[in-house]
This record gives C-alpha cells, structure tokens and sequence, in this order.
C-alpha cells in the first residue's frame, strides 16, 4: 500500500465522547439496590440460600424480556463499523470521525410495499482529508464488515459523504457496482488489507 | 619404567591413574625422597622432541606434580624458576595450567606475574589457534591474574592493553567471550585508555548486536542476555567511548529488527547513565534528534517507550548538582528543542501526533525538579494562550490534559501530603499559575453545560492531582473543590454512564486520604444531612448517599464516625412506632457491613465498642422483636436478619477468643435470660419469629472457632441439638429461617462435630432415607434437607461419602416423578461454594472432595443413562428420569472446576450433547450449564479435544440449532432462551476462536481445520440469527460468524 502516510497528524476524538447505547440497566446503576457498589455483598445475601427456586427463575425473567423486540437501529450500525480500524493509524473509523452516528441511516427498501422486511442502510463516510486514496479502501472495509453481519434482508448503500473527497463521485461508482466490488475482494492482498482492519472489531 | 613413563603412557586413557601416579611423586618431593630438581631433570629428553603432543604432555606431568604438592610448599626460587620455565614453553599443552597453579601461590610475586602475561601476549598468535577449551584457559589464566597482580598489569600499561586486545580478537566462542568482557571491562575502566578508545572500543563493539542463541539443552547456561548484559557494561564503561559509541549506537536505530532497536536502546541508556554528565551533554541533542522519530512514529510501543527513557535519563543526568536554573545550564539547552518541539505539537492538542508531546513532556518534566521548572516555564504560558484561543471544547479538553500530565510529574517530582520523603526546598514553579489553575479547571468543571462529561472529567482530574499534590493548595482551595465534588454527587442530574460521579466519588476517597480533615468537616455533615429519619417511600436517594459515604470511607477516623452515625440513626429506628420500610434500615445495616468488609477488622482498635453495640446490643433486640415485645417489627425482617447475621459474623471473626466464647454461650440465648426469650432448640413453642433468630444463631455459630468449647447442648454428644434442627429442617417454614437451618446444621456436622462422632449424623441420614429409596415419596424439605447433611459430611469426606452419594443418586429413579426431579436439582447444592458453610469460616473443606463426588457419580450417571437409552420400549423407564440424571449431572459441572471435567471429558461429552438435545422450555438451567461447562472446555483445549473424540459434527449441528429462535404462541416460554442462545453461539466463537496449542504445526503439515466440513452449514445458518429479535444474540452472532469467517481456513488454493 502507499508507503507515504497521506495524513498524518489526523484529529482523533475521545473513545468517552464516542456515540453509545446506554442500557437500561445501567442507565439507573447509582441508585438501584443490588445494581451498584453493594452489588456482590447483597448478591451473596440474597442468591444463595434456595437452591430450589434460583437459577431456575431466570428463565421467567428472560422470557419476559423475549416479548420485547429489539429492532436493528442505527446506533447497532454504528457499532459494527465503528471499531473497523483506519488503514494508516491504529485508530479506529469513530474516533477518526470516518463514520458517525448521523450520518447512518436505515430506511425500508420498498417504501410502496409495507409489509416487506428488506431494508437498506446507508453509510456516508466522511475521509480524514479531501485527496485520501485509501477512501475506497475504508469503503469496501465498511461494506464487507456489514456484509458479514447483517441478515440477508437488508441492503448496503455505502458512499463518500457529499463534499468531503475531491474524487468522491469516482469511488462511489466504484463501492456501488456490484461487479467490480465482488473483483476487489478476489485481490488476495486487497482482502489482507482489509481483514487487518476487521480485526479489532468486538 | 619411571613415574614420568607411566604418566604419558597412561595420561591418554586415564586420567585418574595419571593424576595419582604425580600425587605419589609430589609426596617423594614434600618427603625429599626427590627433588624437584630431579623431577624437571626427568622432563629433558621429551621437552625436546619434536611431537608437540609429546612436548606437551611432558609439560603437564610437571604441572600435575606442582599441583599436588601443598600451597607453602615452593620456595620463591622455585617458583621464580618453575615460572620461568613454564613461560618459555607457554606453547605446549599443560603450561599454561602449570603457570595458572603457580600465579595462586603466595611466594609469585608481581614480577613474575608481568612475566607471565608478557609470555602470553608474546605468543597471542599460537594461543589464538588452540581449541575453544585450551583458550578459555588462557583466558581464565589471565583472569585470574587480573584479580590477584592487577597492578602488575596495570604498570604494564599500554602493552597490557594491546596484548588483551590482541589475544581477543576474533574470539567467537560465548563462553570465553564472557570472560573477554569481564577482562576488558576492568581494563576500560581503570587503565589510560585515552590513546586507545577507538582501538578498544571496536575491539567490543565488533560484537554488537548480539544474536547468539544458545542451542537447546546448553549445559554452560550462558544466555544471550548475560552475553548482552557483559558487552552492554563494557560499551558504557567510560567515557572516552562516548565519540564512538553515540554515534554507532544511534545507527543502529535505522535497522529494521525491533530487537536490534532494543539493544541499541538499552545500550544507549546504560552509556547515558555511566558517562560523565558533560560527555552526555555533549551528546544530548544529537541523541534527541534521532530518538525523537522513534518517539513521533512509534513503530512499537516498547521502543517508544524506551527512547523516552532513554531521553528522560539524560535530563536526569543533566540535573545532577544543579542548584539555581539559568539558561547557560547545559539542561537548559538540551530541553530548549524539545520544549519547543512539544510546543509545535500542542498547537493542535486533540490531534494524533500531540499524544507523543505528551509523553515527550511527562518523561521530560518528571525527571527532576530542574527539568520540571524548566519544562513548565517553557510550556505553560504557550498552552495557556491556546487555552484562551480555543474554539472548540475538543481542543481545550486536549489541553486540560496536557496540564494534567504536568501536574501528575509534578507529584513525582514534589510529592503528595501523604508522602513520607523529606520535603525538597525548590519552589514548585506551579506556584506562579496556582490562580490561574484554580480559575480556569474550576470553570472547566462547573462552569459549563452538564453534558460536557469528559470535558468536566478531565478538569476534575486535574484539580484532583492539584489537591493531592504536597503543599501546592491552601486548604480552603482543596475546600472548594471538595465543595464542587459535593455539589456533582448531590444536586447533579445522572448524565450518560454517570462518569462524572464515578470519577467524583473516587475523588473524594482520595482526597480523604490526605486530608481526612476537610471531608469530615465538609462533605460528610452534607451527605449524613440528607439522609432521611426513616423510609417514608416519596423515593428518598437515601441509597446513593449511603453508597457514597461508604466509598469514601477509607480513612480510620471518617471510618469511625460513619458506623456511629449510622448505628445513631439505626436505633432511632428502632425506637420508632411507625419506622415506614424495612429496607432502610437494610440498606444501613448493608452500608456498615460494606465499610467493616473493606478493613482488616481484627486490627481495629474499636472493634470491642462494635461487638457491644452490635452484636450484644442489635441480637438483644432481635430477640426482644421476636418475642413480640419491640416497638416495631423491623428486626423480624428476614433479609434484614440476614445482613445482621454476617455482619455479626464478620465481627465474631475478628474477635479475641476470650469473646469469642462469651459469644458461644449465647448463640441461641442472644445475651437474654430465660425469661426474656426462649431459645429455640427444644422449643416446641416457638412460632415463626422466634424461628427466625436461627438466621442470626447461625452466622454467630459459623464465626466461632472449630474447638470451641462453650457450645450449648452438644454434652455429652451433639446428638439431641442435631435431632432438634433436623426436626425443624424436614417440616415446612419459611425459606429464609429454613436454610439457616438448614447450614446451622450442616455447620454442627462439618465443623463442630468430632471425626469419633460422625455416627450420629450417618444415623440421621439412614433415618431420613429408607434403604428402598425407589419406592418412596419424600417430601422437598426432606431432600433439602438430606443435600445439606450430605454436603457436610461429603466435604469432610466423611467414611461413608461414596454409600452417601450412591444412596442420593438412587432418589433419581424414584417412582415419584416429584421426588426424582426435586432431586436433581439437589445435586447443584453438594458442591457449591456456600457463603457461610466457607473456608473463610473454618469449615472443614477437604482438597479431594470435589474430585471425589465428580469421579463417583459420573460413571454412575452416565451408565444410568446408557440403561435407560438401551431399555427403549420393551421395559419403558418413566419420561422423567433421563431428564433428572442430566439435570443432577449439570448441578455437578456447574459448581467444580473444569480442570477436573479434562479427563472424564470423553464419557462426559455424550451426555453433554444429549443435554442439549433436550429441546423443552424447562431444561434451559440443564442446557445453560452444559453450554457453560463446553464454553470452558472449548476456551482452554480448543477445538482439539472435541476432534478427538469424534464429536465436532454433532456438536456442531446442537450449538446451532440451540441458536434459534422459535417464536411460541401465547405465554409459554421459548424453547431457546436469550440466555441459551447468547450461550450457544458463545460456545461457536469460542471454538473458531481458539487456536489450538498445535495450530502453527498443524498449518504447515497441511492438515484442514476440523471445523471445515461444517464451515458452510454454521455460516448460513449464523446468517440467519443475524436477524434475532435480541440485540444481545446479534452481537454474539456477528462475534461467532466473524470468528468462523475469520478463524477457519478454506483450503489452501492450488497455486499456493
């Protein structure tokens, strides 16, 4: 790959001012009984003792939370390709700010069909500097890594953000055609580039 | 034949004879039966053959013979001539032993020792040409000479060090190259080396970098360590090195192995550390210029961390004697550039490069105090006028810890409050921004919008390390901050994950441990102030601040006061008609007993005012509750009474033993007399207020010592008190006084009772369970009941553990489905860890005894069930009981460790993968702790283990299909759980996830993965649990599906 560093001293955001889900159950973790500080003594006070109803209560609890569905939302989005690292700098996309929250979006594939389940994510990515030509790369990295972890119902739709890349319509075309997408991950060291950037995603 | 025949004629084959032939002949010279003259006499017609074998041999016999002969023995013109002798001939074999012998006696002079090395250095040609052991002689030789006539050489001069250098070149071998250094390393530092640094310095540095490897099964245990270690020390022996070693050193840095960078690293900072600090000054921008790249483009993280090192230690060097900073300092010019290098790099301090200025800045700063005040003279101004600059809360955020790292060098550097090392008499120069500090991190902290987390986190640090730092804020400062940290935890909306608290709390703790004083005046009168009187339920946040007072509390005396406090507010409780919830008063039991659990209690000065306020006052009104006679029934709360117990047992603990036994006689009384309340044992009045005080009796008796003599009712023998809580433990009461009956008496079996009386608790076994143990029906308690006697006994590993647990696994095929299932679930209670039947409380857990009840019961289990697959219809066994032996097996795995379950693991997988083929709603626990148990098994043996034994498919094939969701109609519970299929898809990640201990080897002999064959089948069907209604399940499948995409190679492609 390109031997020179295209940016160098790129801006990096704080890991903490990183978009999160906040569980509900931690939401409220200062001031719940047995959620908080007390936790592992209460925990042993109460968990023991009756070996005939614990453990075997959990699977009530659990069947309650079952009913409530969880739908795939944007936040999840993030998630999955926020931990992709940048092809330069052990960094990871959402600390570069190459992907951010408002920038995803989820919409019904068929808006004129409402029952239909396919849906499409868009994923406007945003390059660090204007001439970066590991944009497509990023691109690519971005798709495969949905590709692997979304259910066949839904669609990508991943581009350059408008106005961010002198290029941008080029590798736009380029992430956006089937033909050639499936031509780039055959590249034996396309691919090792980009599992390198797969692999800190948790 | 003459002893100097025999000796060369034998000298070849055996040594030992030869050796004894010269003994015989030094005891002819020491009894003058000979002389040594004689004996060189004899030497003649062989010194002057023409074998050098010969010549040499003929050496060594003489040598042989001045070796036996004792120390004292030569006189000094003997040895003058001896030496001489030896010297002339230094080129046979056996000389230079001879001449190594002679060198230790005291009569060798330091005349003779310059002899002896001009002879060596005189014949370095030949002596190079030996063999690798001959040379090590030669070496060992002039070793010796070094330690014993060093100022022979020393007065040598210049022909000593030329003749080392010169016997040492192209010396390969890294045994003799151990002592080389050692040799030379005495020379480079007391010799005048002035002439002849190059010389000597190449004549060591030729060797570096090491990469001698020693060969496996080295017997001399030379590593390349100690190798690098002896070159290393010769490299920075002087300074006089420092025009050759700086600049060769600093070379090597542009090699691409990170272990020759870590050699020349290590090197450069030991020179550093050795040379004199003008010679380092001369060096140090030269050495920042290059270390500084390895710094701002870290390829590896230890060499950027080792570069600062090494950049720190100069400024170390630098600062050494320095009294009064000036700018002529050579410090000071050595930190201009980089000061201002770090200054450039700040300008944009949220950006990637800054992070390095920052370390640059933290090494720099925490190396002295001279460095310190040069660093902050250079650097704080300029950041505070980007501070001021700033436009955007990113960049001043950036900045605030760009001071933090100042202020966290600043306490290296000056200490805290807490520090114990005398003060140092320099100004902080902090002092000159105090102000401006306090102004700007106090704006910074509650000065802006709430949601700024990390913004007011990262000011928060910094006065933090302000407050803490030795005698930089007045008091009234610290005040104010702790007047801030109040305000954040008290009036303060959560925001997020509430990382501003957390970090506020901390803070608070630390700061207690400096100043003690100010939170005790300050923040604990605002937090005791807003709790209430009693849980009147409009939602009081009594919680949170008991949570907070509890973390702050590490101090002894803030300690203190809180448990009385705490006990103040207690008994106004209890001396309340209408004391609203009783989860009040828990939670300020809890709080106390939290606080108690953090110290070390037996060393507490106080700890007697807490028994005689808690455990003697708190069980006398549990008591007076019980009996009614309370002006409230708070204390008959079982959870409540639960707390009390184990913060009585905590106490009891940690008491001496005079109370300890005071304490024994009124476990059931609780320091009442009779007529204030009736013990429970042998009451048979006692209702179920009175039962419940067992929950205290039980933590008490659990805390006594094992030899406790003061128990009541075990004279003559514990058989009636057993009988009497085994009555109570077979009917039916409430839960929580039940299974404090239930361990009081496991306490009295496996504890208290004497290994002679064992009987009686057998006895009550056998009784509770009849012999045809498949006829009957017994009640829940009565099983309970027989799991608690059982864990007892099988922990002490009582005589009879193997009839035990046979007896219990019978219940299994009971007639009675209740009975069946009820036991199974039993088996989970044998073995788990149980928080008062526990080692902490002396209860007599034996090493064996986890292994014992796996090792009994699984072959029993799992022949049980190959009867009851094998029986099929001819002779039907009831639905229920190949669940119940899956089940009591599942208790069993889930609560010893899987390090037991290795090698039982091929009998046991099969009845794993048939746990999991139990596909109903009431299995989950089942199959949640079969998946649990695999996960581990997987975890730590990999795939290997599972491939062995031929399981891989159907493992497989279960683990997805557990991973389903089914959705149910109606109310009744999914077949597969969210837990089950988080669990399930676990155990796949895991399993692609885990290379095998072999993997590398495997890869190159060529062999497939075994989970190829089911790659394709888990990531179709993974795609589709991509789709779960649970967010939690998506995660794991994206985790599992990545992990198979990722960790299981196709094969390999034909062109490869």
């Amino acid at each position: 790959m390109a031997s020179e560093m295209q940016n160098s001293n790129p801006t990096i955001l704080n890991a903490a001012d990183l978009p999160t889900r906040l569980r509900p159950t931690s939401s409220n973790k200062l001031g719940l009984f047995g959620k908080g500080l007390f936790a592992p003594t209460l925990l042993a006070a109460e968990g023991t003792g009756l070996p005939f109803t614990d453990s075997y209560s959990s699977a009530d609890s659990d069947s309650d939370g079952d009913l409530l569905e969880e739908p795939i939302d944007e936040q999840e989005i993030y998630d999955l390709v926020s931990t992709i690292s940048d092809p330069e700098h052990p960094i990871s996309l959402g600390a570069l700010a190459v992907v951010s929250l408002p920038d995803i979006s989820i919409r019904p594939t068929l808006p004129n069909v409402p029952a239909s389940p396919l849906r499409t994510v868009t994923v406007l990515i945003t390059p660090t500097i204007t001439h970066c030509s590991l944009a497509t790369v990023i691109g690519l990295g971005v798709r495969v890594r949905l590709e692997q972890s979304l259910p066949p119902r839904f669609r990508m739709d991943v581009r350059i953000k408008e106005g961010t890349h002198s290029t941008a319509n080029e590798v736009n075309k380029q992430l956006a055609d089937k033909e050639r997408v499936a031509a780039a991950l055959e590249n034996g060291t396309l691919m090792a580039v980009i599992a390198k950037m797969l692999e800190t995603c948790q | 034949m003459s002893a100097l025949q025999t000796f060369l004629l034998v000298v070849d084959h055996d040594r030992q004879e030869a050796m004894q032939i010269a003994e015989r002949v030094a005891q002819d010279v020491e009894n003058k039966t000979t002389t040594l003259i004689e004996v060189v006499q004899s030497l003649v017609e062989y010194i002057n053959d023409e074998d050098p074998i010969l010549r040499g041999k003929a050496v060594s016999y003489l040598t042989a013979v001045i070796k036996a002969l004792p120390p004292k023995f030569l006189s000094r013109q003997q040895v003058q001539v001896l030496t001489t002798f030896f010297c002339d001939r230094i080129e046979d074999g056996g000389a230079v032993a001879g001449l190594d012998t002679l060198q230790k006696l005291d009569r060798f002079n330091k005349d003779l020792a310059e002899e002896v090395a001009r002879a060596i250095f005189e014949h370095f040609q030949e002596l190079q040409a030996r063999s690798q052991s001959q040379r090590f002689q030669v070496y060992q030789l002039l070793n010796e000479l070094m330690s014993n006539h060093r100022s022979a050489l020393y007065d040598m001069g210049d022909e000593s060090l030329n003749g080392i250098v010169d016997l040492m070149t192209g010396e390969k071998d890294p045994r003799n190259l151990m002592l080389v250094f050692s040799i030379l390393k005495v020379v480079m530092m007391e010799w005048d080396v002035s002439n002849y640094a190059e010389l000597l310095f190449d004549s060591v540095y030729n060797y570096f970098p090491i990469t001698f490897r020693p060969p496996p099964n080295d017997p001399y245990g030379i590593t390349s360590q100690d190798l690098k270690d002896r070159l290393q020390d010769c490299i920075s022996s002087t300074s006089q090195f420092a025009p050759h070693a700086f600049p060769a050193l600093l070379e090597k840095l542009d090699s691409t192995s990170p272990n020759v960078k870590r050699d020349a690293l290590n090197a450069l900072i030991a020179c550093i550390n050795s040379y004199d600090p003008d010679t380092v000054s001369k060096y140090s921008i030269t050495i920042w210029d290059t270390l500084k790249f390895e710094v701002l483009n870290a390829q590896e993280e230890f060499l950027s961390e080792m570069s600062l090192q090494a950049l720190q230690s100069i400024a170390k060097r630098l600062s050494e004697g320095v009294t009064q900073i000036t700018d002529q300092l050579p410090l000071a010019h050595y930190m201009r550039p980089i000061a201002k290098e770090c200054n450039e790099q700040l300008q944009e301090p949220q950006q990637k490069q800054a992070k390095p200025a920052q370390q640059i800045l933290s090494y720099m700063s925490a190396a002295s105090v001279a460095s310190f005040t040069l660093a902050v003279q250079a650097v704080v101004a300029p950041l505070l006028t980007i501070y001021q600059e700033a436009d955007g809360i990113a960049k001043q955020r950036a900045l605030l810890d760009t001071l933090v790292v100042l202020f966290e060098s600043a306490i290296i550097v000056f200490g805290e409050w807490t520090t114990r090392t005398p003060e140092m008499n320099a100004e902080n120069p902090l002092f000159e921004f105090k102000d401006q500090f306090s102004d700007m991190f106090g704006q910074a902290l509650m000065g802006v919008v709430k949601e700024e987390v990390s913004f007011r986190v990262s000011a928060l640090k910094g006065l933090l390390r302000l407050s803490t730092l030795r005698n930089f804020f007045q008091d009234n400062e610290v005040g104010l901050f702790v007047q801030y940290l109040d305000e954040i935890l008290l009036k303060e909306e959560s925001v997020g994950r509430d990382d501003l608290k957390k970090e506020a709390i901390s803070a608070l703790a630390e700061i207690s441990k400096h100043k003690p004083k100010l939170i005790m005046d300050i923040t604990f009168p605002a937090f005791v102030a807003t709790l209430p009187d009693f849980d009147d339920g409009t939602g009081s946040k009594y919680l949170t601040t008991l949570e907070i007072l509890a973390q702050i509390s590490v101090e002894k005396d803030i300690f203190d006061t809180l448990v009385r406090r705490l006990l103040s507010k207690l008994n106004i409780l209890l001396q309340k008609e209408q004391p609203g919830s009783a989860e009040y008063p828990k939670a300020i039991l809890v709080t106390i007993l939290y606080v108690m659990s953090q110290r070390k209690m037996d060393q507490d000065s106080n700890l007697e005012l807490y028994y005689n306020k808690i455990v003697v006052e708190l069980s006398r009104n549990v008591a007076a509750c019980a009996s009614g006679k309370a002006k409230n029934s708070i204390l008959n709360d079982p959870s409540l009474l639960d707390i009390l117990g184990r913060l009585h047992n905590l106490i009891v603990r940690s008491l001496p033993r005079d109370k300890q036994d005071e304490i024994a006689k009124n476990i059931y009384t609780l320091y009442c007399t009779e007529d204030e309340f009736a013990p429970v044992p042998f009451s048979q009045t006692a209702n179920d207020d009175q039962q419940r005080t067992m929950i205290v009796s039980t933590y008490l008796l659990a805390g006594l010592p094992t030899d406790c003599a003061f128990l009541p009712y075990t004279r003559p023998n514990m058989s009636g008190l057993l009988s009497d809580t085994t009555k109570r433990t077979v009917t039916n009461c409430e839960p929580a006084t039940h299974i404090a009956l239930l361990r009081h008496m496991a306490l009295l079996v496996n504890k208290f009772l004497v290994k002679s009386e064992l009987n009686i608790a057998t006895d009550i076994f056998n009784t509770l369970l009849p012999q045809q143990a498949g006829e009957v029906t017994l009640s829940p308690e009565t099983i309970m009941t027989l799991f608690w006697l059982s864990k007892a006994l099988v922990l002490r590993l009582a005589p009879k553990t193997t009839d035990i647990l046979t007896s219990l696994l019978s219940l299994l095929s009971s007639t009675d489905e209740v009975t069946s299932t009820t036991a199974a679930r039993g088996f989970s209670i044998l073995l788990r860890d149980d928080d008062v039947l526990s080692p902490t409380n002396g209860a007599n857990i034996r090493l064996l005894a986890k292994q014992r009840v796996f090792t009994t019961l699984v072959p029993l289990i799992s022949s049980r069930i190959r009867e009851v697959n094998i029986a099929g219809s001819d002779t039907p066994t009831p639905q229920y009981i190949k669940p119940a032996h899956l089940t009591a097996l599942s208790g069993i795995l889930a609560t010893i460790s899987p390090a037991l379950v290795m090698p039982e693991l091929p009998t046991l997988l099969p009845l794993l993968l048939q746990s999991l083929d139990l596909q109903t709603s009431d299995s989950q626990a089942v199959r949640a702790a079969t998946l649990e148990t695999l996960a581990v098994i997987i975890r730590d043996n990999g795939v290997g283990v599972i491939e062995e034994c031929g399981h891989v498919q159907s493992l497989v094939s279960r683990l997805l299909k557990t991973t389903e969701f089914k959705p149910t109609s109606g109310n009744s519970a999914p077949v597969n759980s969210q837990r089950l299929r988080v669990d399930a898809l676990k155990c796949l990640f895991l399993l692609a996830q885990t290379p095998s201990a072999d993997a590398p080897a495997v890869a190159k002999s060529g062999k497939l993965s075994p989970l190829l064959p089911v790659k394709s089948q888990v990531l179709r069907s993974l795609r589709f649990v991509l789709d779960d209604p649970k967010r939690d399940v998506r995660k794991a499948a994206v985790d599992a599906r990545g992990a198979w995409l990722r960790g299981v190679d196709d094969a390999p492609d034909d062109e490869e």
